[in-house]
């Protein structure tokens, strides 16, 4: 049973760190609010880079400071923390698959059954996101390093094209992408490192930027070649100076409350 | 990597016939865990081997032709964890068809739970709680299952296989290893004085299983290091996981 509105919608995230600074936790704001729940139920896949640790807690720490309900599912330790995966993805409100390698990511899910199950979730209004691999992985093509240099490799096909992450920070994987598009893969997207994109159904709908100048790139092939035309995306700033540091929140809070402006007080 | 116990790790490092032979460590089983990492380069010191691990995860770090090194060494050590993510990840890096040359070249293949169970046709796994069959890489033709000493309900969904038309194979305790050369079975050894392993098969009345008892190599130290100076062409060893090795993620 879902939570929302039952439009398969996927955002897919050119470069994110679950951190606690602005940009970073303007997108995951912007993520919680577009599943349209109060306390949305979060997951985390943080299998292309194999569970680690690290990025784990990193996930729990920054949720932790909002209204949600966060778990993380590890295929590498499904021996000692058995969960029923179709089930606890489909009560999702949010699935969010971490970066890493996207070789991996799909070898991996195809293996446990999970090509399959997030197809499901998909299609059950389920919002799906994701970072990097865990961004590409949706599209029918990505362009990752996975094997060492840039390639093209296959994804989940749930959307339509190629994926590029990292646009400009990585200009090897841009002009990979470029030359392969060129070269007959279907037409797609270059998502910078803070910038994100998000589809309903296959149709994409907003482009939104959590960091100034992230930029969300179509790219087509033309008869001079590959063709990039930037979208304009929506800036998620004025969430930024929301919750831009919890200290100055607090006072700014603290002065509203002294001249009498109600404030709902942030858990 | 048994801790505290390095009877046979110093058992496949014999079998190389090498001073300090070269040996690569994939923790694939594990997601590539730090930890795992680690305690592999502990146990593999510089004074008596010349170590080296595979990450698969960040390929993209290591500049190296993955072929051409695991070729070049006497010795690949695989790890446990999900043995069908260890498979599904190999066969998207073609780790599965390069296993096979070094096997074919002489290489001595060795691992631990899933590490040991990736090497047969049939394996039995219990990672998903039940335990349950999966496809190997098929390089030695039987089944297997680690773990049989510690884990009843392994046991029995072996057996039940076994009489539902699975191959013939083996079962191994924790802390037994069976060494194979090329697609015989060269020697039983273990770490711990009561590991041992079994062969399994189908008979008319139910499964028919012989013991087959495990030299002990805490007494016969002396005799191991003498095993294997000219090591055949194939020479897998499958440990039958020494420590819970699933638990290593």
């Amino acid at each position: 049973m879902t939570h929302n509105s039952g439009t398969p919608r996927i955002v897919a995230l050119g470069g994110h760190e679950f951190r606690s600074s602005p940009p970073e936790r303007a997108i995951v704001r912007h993520l919680l609010e577009l599943t349209g729940v109060e306390n949305p139920r979060v997951c985390l896949l943080p299998t292309a880079s194999g569970d680690p640790q690290a990025s784990i807690s990193d996930f729990y720490s920054v949720l932790d400071r909002f209204e949600c309900l966060p778990t993380h599912v590890s295929l590498f330790r499904l021996e000692r923390e058995w969960v029923d995966l179709r089930a606890h993805l489909l009560e999702q409100d949010l699935v969010y698959a971490a970066g890493g390698s996207m070789l991996n990511l799909i070898a991996i899910w195809r293996a446990h059954g999970l090509a399959e199950i997030m197809h499901d979730v998909w299609e059950a209004g389920v919002l799906l996101a994701g970072q990097s691999a865990g961004a590409m992985c949706w599209f029918e093509h990505g362009i990752t390093s996975s094997a060492g240099q840039p390639r093209a490799a296959e994804g989940l096909g749930l959307l339509p094209g190629t994926l590029c992450v990292h646009y400009a920070r990585d200009p090897g994987r841009r002009i990979l992408l470029l030359h392969e598009i060129e070269g007959g893969l279907p037409a797609g997207y270059g998502i910078d490192d803070g910038a994100g994109l998000l589809f309903e159904g296959t149709k994409p709908v907003e482009a939104f930027a959590g960091s100034r100048g992230a930029r969300v790139v179509r790219v087509e092939s033309s008869e001079e070649g590959a063709h990039e035309m930037v979208l304009r995306p929506i800036s998620l700033r004025h969430e930024l100076a929301w919750s831009a540091d919890p200290a100055l929140a607090e006072m700014r809070q603290h002065r509203r409350a002294k001249a009498g402006i109600g404030a709902r007080r942030r858990r | 990597m048994e801790r505290g116990n390095p009877l046979l790790d110093n058992y496949v490092l014999g079998l190389t016939g090498k001073v300090r032979p070269r040996v690569c460590f994939l923790p694939t089983a594990s997601g590539d865990a730090d930890h795992y990492v680690v305690r592999f380069y502990q146990e593999f010191a510089k004074e008596r081997a010349g170590a080296s691990h595979l990450t698969l995860f960040r390929r993209d770090r290591a500049i190296l032709s993955v072929r051409e090194h695991l070729l070049s060494q006497d010795l690949i050590y695989v790890g446990g964890g999900s043995l069908v993510s260890l498979i599904g990840v190999w066969k998207a890096h073609g780790i599965d068809e390069i296993m096979r040359e070094a096997w074919e070249a002489g290489v001595v293949l060795c691992g631990l739970s899933a590490g040991a169970l990736c090497w047969f046709t049939d394996s039995v796994t219990a990672y998903y709680g039940t335990p349950e069959r999966v496809d190997g890489m098929g390089f030695l033709p039987w089944s297997f299952t680690a773990h049989y000493d510690t884990e009843p309900e392994r046991r029995d969904e072996f057996h039940r296989l076994l009489c539902g038309g699975m191959r013939p194979g083996y079962a191994a305790d924790d802390g037994a290893a069976l060494h194979f050369r090329g697609l015989a079975l060269h020697r039983v050894v273990s770490s711990r004085p009561l590991a041992g392993t079994s062969s399994l098969r189908c008979g008319p009345h139910g499964v028919l299983e012989e013991r087959i008892e495990a030299q002990y190599l805490g007494e016969a130290k002396a005799q191991e290091r003498a095993v294997g100076t000219h090591p055949a062409p194939g020479n897998p060893v499958a440990g039958g996981g020494p420590i819970a090795a699933p638990a290593l993620a």
